[in-house]
């Protein structure tokens, strides 16, 4: 109970730090944002669908599951990576360590925070997908991008705090998160239709952690039928995620880095 | 190692034990074979100038560390097993650590309060501290002593029985230091041990009841302020030196051995009252006015100066 009610403490003080900050609301919310008006601006006019593993998917929905998708991994992965290499930093993990907080209330407070500000970026993004380009989700869609999005923060979070050991300084952490995310995009149809892509490259992509949830979001949001749930990205995801946890927990240190 | 002659009483009235502490750091003996006890209620200072081990040795004493070799006790726990329950009976106020500036000074304490079982209240905290006008201020927009003020806060909070605090007064100005040793005296009436680690001679002069002072981590000497000076022992004694002043026949008269130091005779004294009696007994038969004349006693400076081997 206690571990429960210190998480949440924990991560209404991450919220509170978010909403105060123009960078994270800039970056998180307003940059996928733009990208979804200019990429379906540049596209959408083109293509009236685009290919994804055999289905054709609406241009604003393509870019609607892709968007958030790596607006939910820029957040999760690129917030734990720089919230916590920032805080050991600062010496303020080390501080924490030296009080009876339970170790775990500090991780916990920050996926429950980057769960919330990413079920936020996904509200605001299906309804500027709604509002501004009429796109109507199938009922199913809600339950599996919800699914998805667990998945997603779960897994990106445990790959940025995986890397924490290897990234020693913010400067380091604030650069290299961001360069990861838009490097994975490229390669896993988030700004690209698939189809530009050789082959050789979307199998590659197909074992990244983020393709399998991309086009997963792509199919729950524009395909009628079924739960829209697929099994793929739990698979692909959750060995990222496991080895991920497995790595960041043998690694983890709560000392300031020397430089 | 110069010991006051500390008598041992019973082990449970020390809440820090330390015995043949000893830290490396790959050929550097950061700590080497350091002994002390701190006793319930009071402040200890732990003394050196940069370098000398204290930060290690507090360190050690607050689990962040592990020593070589040696045996440490924190309230009767070795500090590397110290779990949920001992920390929430001991405040840190660390050599540095940020706070995120985002949130405001009461944010923060209000989160720190949350960990302990027995917290003050925020306001409490913030009184004893002197913030209690900087409740809703954002820490980014403090000044360094304001947010060093945090960092005890914090310390604090959980109303803990032992404090370490690590050269806390670092960035004060004086009436800030003045305002923060009368809060530590307040804590120490209220029951808190304290240790507190400084470079600051007046501050350990002021505060502590006993003092060890590190030099390339050993300890060189440890007692009270008072018995420490006393090992410095001399008295000296002092005035300008001007023209056509006969110092010889000065140490002659008053037998003190008179030295010129550019524009100042200096002599330290033995037996010190009979010598300056003589010495102004002389003086003022011969009509001779002493300028800018001064008898000083040792301070803590100089017994440190004196047993780290350096000067200042």
């Amino acid at each position: 109970m206690r571990f429960i009610r210190l998480s949440l403490r924990q991560a209404e003080y991450n919220l509170v730090a978010y909403t105060r900050s123009a960078r994270t609301v800039i970056f998180g919310v307003l940059m996928p944002v733009g990208f979804l008006a200019l990429f379906n601006s540049v596209f959408g006019g083109k293509f009236k669908t685009i290919p994804v593993d055999g289905h054709n998917i609406p241009t604003i929905a393509f870019y609607t599951g892709g968007l958030t998708t790596y607006g939910v991994m820029l957040g999760s992965f690129t917030g734990i990576l720089v919230a916590i290499v920032g805080a050991r930093e600062a010496g303020w993990l080390k501080r924490f360590r030296g009080t009876p907080m339970p170790p775990g209330v500090f991780l916990a407070g920050e996926i429950l925070y980057l769960f919330v500000t990413s079920l936020g970026l996904i509200i605001v993004m299906l309804a500027v997908s709604h509002f501004g380009y009429h796109l109507s989700l199938p009922a199913h869609a809600y339950l599996a991008v919800f699914c998805y999005t667990v998945l997603g923060v779960f897994a990106f979070s445990a790959m940025g705090l995986a890397l924490t050991r290897l990234i020693t300084t913010s400067e380091m952490a604030g650069s290299v998160g961001p360069f990861t995310v838009v490097i994975l995009s490229f390669v896993s149809g988030v700004f690209l239709a698939p189809n530009l892509l050789p082959q050789w490259l979307l199998t590659f992509s197909s074992y990244l952690p983020l393709e399998p949830i991309v086009s997963a979001m792509q199919h729950a949001i524009a395909l009628p039928g079924g739960s829209g749930l697929q099994v793929r990205p739990f698979i692909v995801l959750g060995i990222w995620g496991a080895v991920s946890f497995v790595i960041a927990q043998m690694n983890f240190t709560w000392e300031p880095q020397r430089r | 190692m110069l010991d006051m002659g500390h008598v041992a009483e019973d082990s449970m009235t020390y809440v820090i034990e330390v015995a043949g502490l000893t830290k490396r750091f790959g050929s550097l003996i950061a700590v080497s074979d350091v002994s002390f006890n701190v006793e319930h209620g009071e402040i200890f200072g732990l003394l050196g100038k940069n370098g000398a081990g204290k930060t290690t040795t507090v360190e050690i004493l607050e689990g962040y560390q592990s020593p070589d070799e040696g045996r440490v006790q924190v309230l009767g726990v070795d500090p590397k097993k110290g779990g949920g329950a001992w920390k929430d009976r001991i405040g840190l106020v660390l050599q540095d650590s940020d706070f995120d500036p985002s949130h405001t000074v009461s944010e923060t304490v209000k989160l720190f309060a949350g960990f302990f079982s027995n917290p003050k209240s925020v306001a409490e905290t913030l009184a004893l501290v002197g913030l209690t006008d900087k409740a809703g201020t954002r820490i980014g927009r403090l000044s360094g002593g304001q947010r060093r003020r945090v960092d005890v806060a914090l310390g604090i909070v959980g109303s803990p029985e032992l404090l370490f605090l690590d050269e806390p007064t670092t960035g004060f100005d004086p009436s800030a230091r003045r305002e923060f040793w009368t809060m530590l005296e307040g804590l120490r009436s209220a029951g808190t041990s304290i240790l507190l680690t400084t470079h600051y001679m007046e501050e350990a002069q002021h505060l502590c009841d006993r003092i060890a002072i590190l030099s390339a981590g050993r300890i060189v000497a440890e007692g009270t302020s008072t018995s420490l000076i006393a090992l410095a022992g001399t008295t000296t004694v002092r005035f300008d030196f001007v023209e056509g002043l006969d110092v010889a026949a000065l140490s002659r008269e008053a037998g003190i051995d008179f030295k010129i130091q550019g524009e100042v005779v200096c002599a330290t004294l033995g037996a010190t009252q009979s010598e300056l009696l003589r010495l102004l007994a002389h003086v003022e038969r011969e009509g001779i006015e002493l300028g800018g004349f001064e008898v000083v006693r040792p301070t803590l400076d100089d017994v440190f100066l004196d047993v780290t081997g350096d000067e200042a």
